[in-house]
């Protein structure tokens, strides 16, 4: 019995301290709960690991530094001259088609496009990329103190480069060629985009002034620009922004001024034609280039990739066209015919152009050959036939071929023209020379596909892309092309 | 213990001689072994009552002559005991299966059905046991209405689609929250390696076994103390707990076959090579096969199908003391996928521990270790895929080239390269833990702290030997990704119940933070030594890159139930979120909501129906919100990876929205439930009608802008829909046959009511989002028919212009949801005998069938053709929907309507047949249940959708697509055996 009220009482006095200390831990518990409750603002409190805010991005040298750099990232995007712009060019003119499942190249490479192709829209948003991109260097550059202003003109100079170059290739794309084909240009957009107001809404302005616009950032690069700056290649200077602009007057038919950019080009003594043609893709910033395109391990290239079959190693949703193969391979002794591969399984021919295994491959927007055609074109259109001869036989030859014996003024356009077909497949360039020319219509009929009768390029309207659905939907100012409605 | 009992009689022996006396006692549940905590003994006929302490201990004053003890727990029935002249009672209580006594899981607590005012469906651990299944969101499907689940691939551990009342919202999170015993869960996908649509599941992290309910909360009476992350919806999930009762041992096995229900339906060499010659004739070029019929035949999905093992073997223990409870439980899960070399394997250990280190303090935690390991395979929307190989090559390829390489062909991985030479793993070791400390404060408050931490630590490894293409011009290419995310959860709540004679008032209010982080490392590597060495260190060529990313949420949130004598019920819920995804300006949000109920059946003037059992109507309204966008969407950034080969770039990747605020969901719900016959009889029914305003939608920019979107909270949407369930005990002889029905049917419209402008999303822009339009709207060429005399199709002139112009002649055709769906289950059994076969249907669902986009390509693909090809028009007067195979009739630009098909369909999902070993039997072995038994899951699907399986979706779960075969590995079917064993 006594044992019994023991055990009671140790029990009562257990019960006791437990509550005791049950309450000591409850106030500690109470207490933890309110610090953190006063903590819980901290949660809120979070910062972006990756990026960084807007107000961060250009603020001195270095930064500055790194967002021309970013410039030229946006137009290594497969999206654009990654591959996506070569191949645009090449599957709607006569070089390349589509083999694969990428409806999106069939669509151009039959005469078929849609406003909802995806790479057409990638493309178009891509270059509009590149042009945000130049706005917020050529807004917030000028006002930075610790720039230098030689500095301030390199960095400046490169953003208005690549905005001329980024809007000369979505007018050729979307608005047309001035005289040829097209009325509407495409939205200036001069600002950069920090929030979304009406100017985010532009309509488009007419072809000429668009072309104007193209003129004006060139010949602001060409003033601002050093006449070296690195390996001179990679990133633009002067001279890349004469190439350019040697280019552009081609398109508006002022062959003079083509003749005197080129002119001044070729002069350079940084530019030289490369004695041996392969030698410029098996190698990187040869002294044939103007305007290369640097990639690396971490920073791959796409052309190879979608060229080349699976069975080395690519996507294989693009092929050469066989009459394009015949053409390329008539005279034995041009080399540029002997960059072909034939896939056994499919049968088909794919150019070897880009060929570093992982997609390592460099991408050319200017070479120096192109001076040489440019000039020869511009010559036979001022009448200097000869001379249009000299410089067309300068590529020809190094090529490996013999030279060209043509006369007349037709005959030598002609043969420009053929010359620059051989010369820049897959560089995205025969596209636009046959619509710029004129000769687009009849050029790209009767083109035969591996899979499927004959194409061609029937509507003159479709010299053209459209543009992109997503931009109809979201911009009520903007106007479709007429081939589109 | 008899100790006690002696002097606790001995106490009341002391007062026997007084007027009023005490009676001590205890409650148990069924039997000694396990004391029950909680009930409220009253004295009849007075207001007396007090609670059973956590060790089922009572003592209660009465008086009076012929008191009777009243004594009432959720979940068991109520019991009088008449006192007499007794001084201690032990009182026992048997468990009361009528659902109105089913315990529900709430968000911050539990409630009877009875007084439940908001619209919650509960799945229990019996509904789901023993189904090979390694994700419990997919056990949801058809199981409960309002839920709307597909799986979307058949790929083990894969995603699974999930919507609770309809699609809430459009470019901010659809899914649910989960919510594991007070933990809310990461749910989304770890895996950072790109492989198509094919995303995987962190819920198949946990174990099923050891979930003891599923709680599907739907209002927002239910949903809003969830606030800011509820609009979709909350999935409770409850583990199972040990109880006062010696150790209680369990095992369970099984071992099951599954294969393809369906093979790709796809033509022989011979066929190929005599189609390929038909539409090359008719398109006038010469003829690729002079002599068809001497093509070989290559069946390539041999090559990539196989008859896949599961099995699964859990243990577990449960049981405990007063002082302490306890379950521990674990698992090994394996599944091998019905495509080569893709499997998942889960192992699990889960220790649940309460403790009462005061009889006012309790201490606990729950455990969960998981680790589980991903076999995958490229294959949703991936042309590398092994699945897509063996839809695409040609049968008349040999496997093999002359010099002993694969055939490669086009675009496409050689099928056997592909599921042979690609190993792509993930591996992901995970742990959920909370621990909690709760204390009475006074009589009827309580104070809880849970902190709780959910880890999960992903490693992913992949290398394409150089028998792929992808590793062959590279010697070998890999790829591995370690991923970490952690995030912790404090949560502090009290909670306090008042009676006061028949109001009860039952007050939740706390307060909560939660943090997430994530951070992950990336290499790459190319030029390998040789296909031995597979790890990035050894690769010549290298790459590397870091990322992170975190968000937080503070909350304060509340809630109050009342009822007045059952009778009347009432429910006020509050939330206060803030969330570090939105602008400064517009942090914090309030997410509010009400319910009331009215149960008919306690009033005077039902209680002369006797066959009405229950009645109950209840209404809610209240506000929820959804913050399911990425963590710094409302900032103005830019980033740094935009370098140029080896120099660093920036470059702006998002526009700046300062005022960005919560998605707010508005719902109101009506209900009604209906217990006829004493209960055996069951139906409850809803109407919803939600509202979503300020959309977090990503408005398209204009592109020119050099911006895609930008976050806005502009537009609304609305989901409208209905949602009965049934059950009834057809049957109930416990001596004889017992048949239990169950029924549910759910239907939902959801209506887009305010966009910025119309949207296409997807490759070839296949879904449009327009006002009035719905989600997941098919965007279509609409194909009329084929023509008899040319057999060109002929398609609807949208714009009326009298002619078809692919570029505008578009239209929205159809949308992937379903007008209604649901699931019928049927549980019987007799003597030792169980018998339960489970439908599942969805009706009314349009699929659109893009593997036969693609292979009915009428000879503009070199491609192979799917059977479908075969009904092409061939001559004058041919009736079928399938053109003249030439490249006009099919052109890259058309996207005919005639893939998109009905995807309508009803499952036997599973099937099981059990037998018990007879008690008197096991008693001799001292096992206490055992039982064996078969099943079978996907033994019929009745559809006439033409693809493998009408639900899957081959796109990325975020990339508002549903509803699209895209080359995805169908659900198996499985024929499985198995024993359950309890000691």
């Amino acid at each position: 019995m006594n044992r019994i009220v023991n055990i009671n009482k140790n029990t009562r006095s257990l019960i006791h301290h437990n509550i005791r200390r049950s309450r000591y831990l409850g106030y500690t518990i109470l207490i933890s709960a309110i610090v953190l409750g006063i903590a819980c603002k901290k949660v809120l409190d979070q910062k972006p690991v990756v990026d960084v805010d807007e107000s961060l991005a250009i603020t001195d040298t270095r930064s500055a530094a790194v967002a021309v750099n970013g410039l030229y990232n946006e137009l290594q995007n497969g999206s654009y001259y990654g591959r996506n712009f070569q191949i645009c060019s090449d599957v709607s003119a006569d070089i390349a088609q589509s083999v694969g499942t990428w409806d999106f190249y069939r669509e151009m490479d039959t005469y078929q496009v849609t406003s909802g192709n995806t790479e057409v829209g990638n493309m178009y948003y891509r270059a509009y990329r590149a042009i945000n991109q130049a706005n917020n260097i050529i807004a917030r550059v000028p006002e930075l103190t610790d720039v230098s202003e030689t500095l301030k003109n390199l960095y400046l100079g490169q953003a208005y480069f690549i905005r001329g170059l980024a809007f000369f290739d979505l007018n050729r794309l979307f608005g047309g060629v001035p005289g040829v084909v097209g009325t509407l240009g495409l939205p200036i957009v001069l600002t950069p985009s920090v929030k979304i107001d009406e100017s985010a809404f532009p309509s488009r302005p007419s072809l000429q002034e668009a072309y104007n616009q193209i003129e004006k950032d060139l010949l602001q690069a060409l003033q601002l620009l050093p006449e070296t700056n690195g390996d001179n290649r990679s990133q633009a200077v002067k001279g890349t922004a004469r190439a350019l602009l040697s280019r552009y007057y081609m398109y508006v038919k002022k062959f003079d001024q083509t003749l005197s950019y080129s002119n001044l080009v070729i002069a350079d003594s940084k530019y030289v034609l490369n004695p041996s043609f392969s030698a410029i893709f098996d190698n990187k910033l040869t002294t044939e280039s103007i305007f290369e395109l640097n990639f690396n391990a971490s920073d791959l290239s796409g052309i190879r990739n979608w060229y080349f079959p699976s069975a080395n190693g690519g996507r294989g949703d693009l092929s050469a066209h066989l009459n394009y193969y015949n053409d390329a391979t008539a005279d034995p002794k041009d080399t540029r015919g002997k960059m072909f591969g034939f896939d056994n399984t499919s049968k088909i021919y794919y150019p070897t152009k880009y060929k570093l295994a992982g997609n390592l491959d460099n991408i050319h927007v200017i070479r120096i050959a192109e001076m040489y055609l440019n000039r020869a074109e511009a010559k036979a259109q001022l009448n200097d036939l000869p001379g249009a001869l000299i410089d067309l036989n300068r590529v020809h030859t190094r090529a490996g071929c013999d030279p060209l014996v043509v006369a007349g003024q037709t005959a030598i356009l002609a043969a420009v023209l053929q010359e620059r077909k051989l010369e820049f497949a897959e560089e995205g360039h025969r596209f636009f020379d046959l619509i710029r020319t004129g000769n687009a219509i009849a050029k790209l009929s009767a083109i035969d596909r591996k899979n499927g009768p004959n194409v061609g390029l029937t509507a003159p309207g479709r010299q053209v892309f459209p543009i992109p659905s997503f931009e109809i939907n979201s911009n009520k100012n903007m106007t479709q092309n007429d081939a589109y409605k | 213990m008899r100790i006690l009992v002696l002097s606790l009689i001995l106490f009341a022996a002391t007062n026997l001689c007084a007027q009023d006396r005490f009676i001590n006692g205890k409650i148990f549940a069924g039997t000694e072994d396990s004391v029950l905590a909680g009930a409220t003994i009253s004295i009849k006929g007075s207001k007396t009552a007090v609670v059973a302490d956590s060790e089922g201990a009572f003592k209660v004053k009465v008086n009076g002559t012929n008191p009777v003890l009243v004594v009432e727990h959720m979940g068991y029935k109520k019991t009088e005991v008449p006192v007499e002249s007794k001084s201690t009672i032990n009182v026992f209580l048997d468990a009361n299966p009528s659902v109105l006594n089913e315990v529900i899981v709430t968000g911050y607590g539990q409630q009877t059905r009875r007084t439940l005012t908001s619209a919650i469906t509960s799945v229990s651990s019996k509904e789901i046991a023993n189904l090979p299944q390694p994700n419990p969101s997919s056990l949801l499907q058809g199981r409960a209405s309002g839920v709307q689940v597909n799986n979307n691939s058949g790929t083990p551990g894969g995603g699974v689609f999930v919507r609770i009342r309809g699609t809430q919202s459009i470019t901010a999170g659809n899914e649910p929250l989960y919510v594991l015993d007070g933990i809310p869960l990461q749910s989304d996908n770890l895996s950072g390696i790109g492989l198509g649509g094919s995303v995987t599941s962190p819920l198949a992290d946990i174990n099923p076994a050891d979930i003891e309910s599923m709680e599907v909360l739907k209002d927002a009476s239910a949903t809003a103390i969830y606030g800011a992350r509820a609009a979709n919806g909350v999935v409770l999930i409850t583990t199972k707990k040990g109880a006062n009762k010696k150790a209680k041992i369990s095992a369970g096995y099984y071992y099951g076959d599954q294969e393809a229900t369906k093979l790709p339906a796809v033509v022989d060499g011979p066929t190929f090579a005599m189609l390929q010659n038909e539409a090359a004739t008719n398109n006038g070029t010469p003829i690729p096969y002079p002599d068809p019929s001497s093509a070989m035949n290559t069946d390539w999905t041999q090559f990539v199908f196989q008859n896949a093992k599961i099995r699964n073997a859990d243990i577990s223990v449960a049981g405990g003391s007063e002082k302490v409870k306890y379950y521990i439980s674990a698992n090994d899960f394996r599944q091998e996928g019905i495509l080569k070399n893709s499997d998942y394997d889960r192992r699990t250990l889960r220790a649940n521990i309460d403790f009462s280190a005061t009889s006012k303090l309790r201490i606990g935690t729950n455990v969960l270790f998981s680790r589980n390991n991903r076999g995958r395979l490229r294959n949703d929307d991936n042309i590398s895929g092994g699945l897509e190989g063996a839809f695409f090559f040609p049968h008349n390829l040999p496997v093999y080239q002359p010099d002993g390489t694969y055939t490669k062909f086009g675009t496409f991985e050689n099928p056997i390269a592909a599921v042979d030479h690609s190993k792509i793993s993930m591996t992901t070791n995970r742990v959920l833990s909370t621990t909690y400390a709760e204390i009475d404060i006074i009589k009827g408050l309580k104070f809880r702290a849970n902190f709780s931490v959910d880890y999960s630590n992903v490693q992913e490894d992949l290398y394409d030997d150089t028998w792929t293409n992808a590793g062959f011009s590279v010697n070998g290419s890999a790829q591995s990704i370690a991923l970490n995310n952690i995030n912790w959860n404090q949560e502090n709540y009290f909670t306090y119940t008042k009676n006061i004679s028949n109001h009860s008032f039952n007050l939740v209010a706390g307060i909560s933070a939660q943090e997430s982080k994530t951070n992950s490392t990336r290499a790459t590597g190319t030029q390998f030594p040789s296909n031995e060495f597979r790890t990035i260190s050894s690769a010549a060529v290298q790459t590397a890159s870091t990322t992170g990313s975190s968000w937080g949420l503070a909350s304060v949130f509340g809630r109050l139930t009342y009822d007045y004598d059952n009778k009347y019920l009432a429910t006020l819920t509050f939330r206060h979120d803030g969330s570090s995804r939105f602008g400064k300006d517009n942090q914090y949000g309030d997410f509010p909501s009400a319910a009331i109920g009215w149960v008919l059946t306690e009033e005077k003037f039902m209680q002369g129906i006797p066959a009405i059992s229950n009645l109950k109507i209840r209404a809610s309204y209240g506000l929820t919100g959804n913050q399911n966008i990425a963590d710094f969407a409302a900032r103005g950034l830019w980033s740094g990876a935009a370098a140029y080969a080896a120099l660093a770039g920036t470059t702006p990747s998002q526009l700046a929205n300062p005022e960005l605020k919560w998605e707010t969901t508005k719902q109101a719900d009506i209900g009604i439930d209906i217990g006829l016959f004493n209960d055996r009889l069951t139906f409850t029914a809803d109407y919803y009608h939600k509202k979503t305003e300020d959309l977090l939608l990503q408005v398209p920019t204009p592109r020119s802008t050099g911006f895609e979107s930008i976050y806005q909270n502009f537009g609304s949407l609305e989901n409208k829909g209905w949602e009965l369930a049934v059950t009834a005990d057809i049957f109930r002889n416990p001596a004889g046959l017992n048949w239990t029905f169950n029924a549910n049917i759910s239907g939902n419209k959801n209506k887009i009511l305010k966009l910025a402008s119309p949207f296409v999303v997807y490759n070839r822009d296949l879904y449009r989002y327009e006002e009035g339009g719905e989600m997941y709207s098919f965007y279509l060429h609409e194909q009329t028919g084929v023509d008899p005399k040319t057999g060109s199709p002929t398609w609807a002139d949208v714009n009326g212009d009298g002619k078809f112009d692919p570029n505008v002649d578009r239209k929205i055709v159809g949308t992937a949801n379903p007008k209604f769906y649901g699931g019928i289950t049927n549980t019987l059994n007799y003597k030792n005998f169980d018998l339960m076969f489970f439908f599942q249907y969805s009706y009314g669902n349009k699929q659109l069938n893009w593997n036969r986009f693609f292979l009915e390509h009428g000879g503009t693909r070199a491609t192979n053709y799917s059977n479908s090809q075969l009904d092409r028009w061939q001559k004058e007067g041919d009736i079928t929907m399938i053109p003249k195979m030439n490249a006009a009739n099919y052109a890259s630009d058309l996207r005919p309507s005639r893939f998109l098909e009905d995807g309508s369909y009803m499952r036997l999902k599973n099937i099981s047949l059990g037998y018990s070993i007879p008690q008197k039997l096991l008693k001799k072995i001292n096992v206490s249940m055992l039982r064996i038994y078969v099943s079978a899951q996907n033994l019929i699907t009745i559809t006439n959708y033409t693809g493998l399986d009408p639900e899957l979706t081959g796109t990325a779960a975020t990339a508002l697509t549903q509803g699209i075969e895209f080359f995805s590995m169908p659900s198996p079917r499985t024929i499985m055996g198995g024993v359950t064993i309890t000691l």
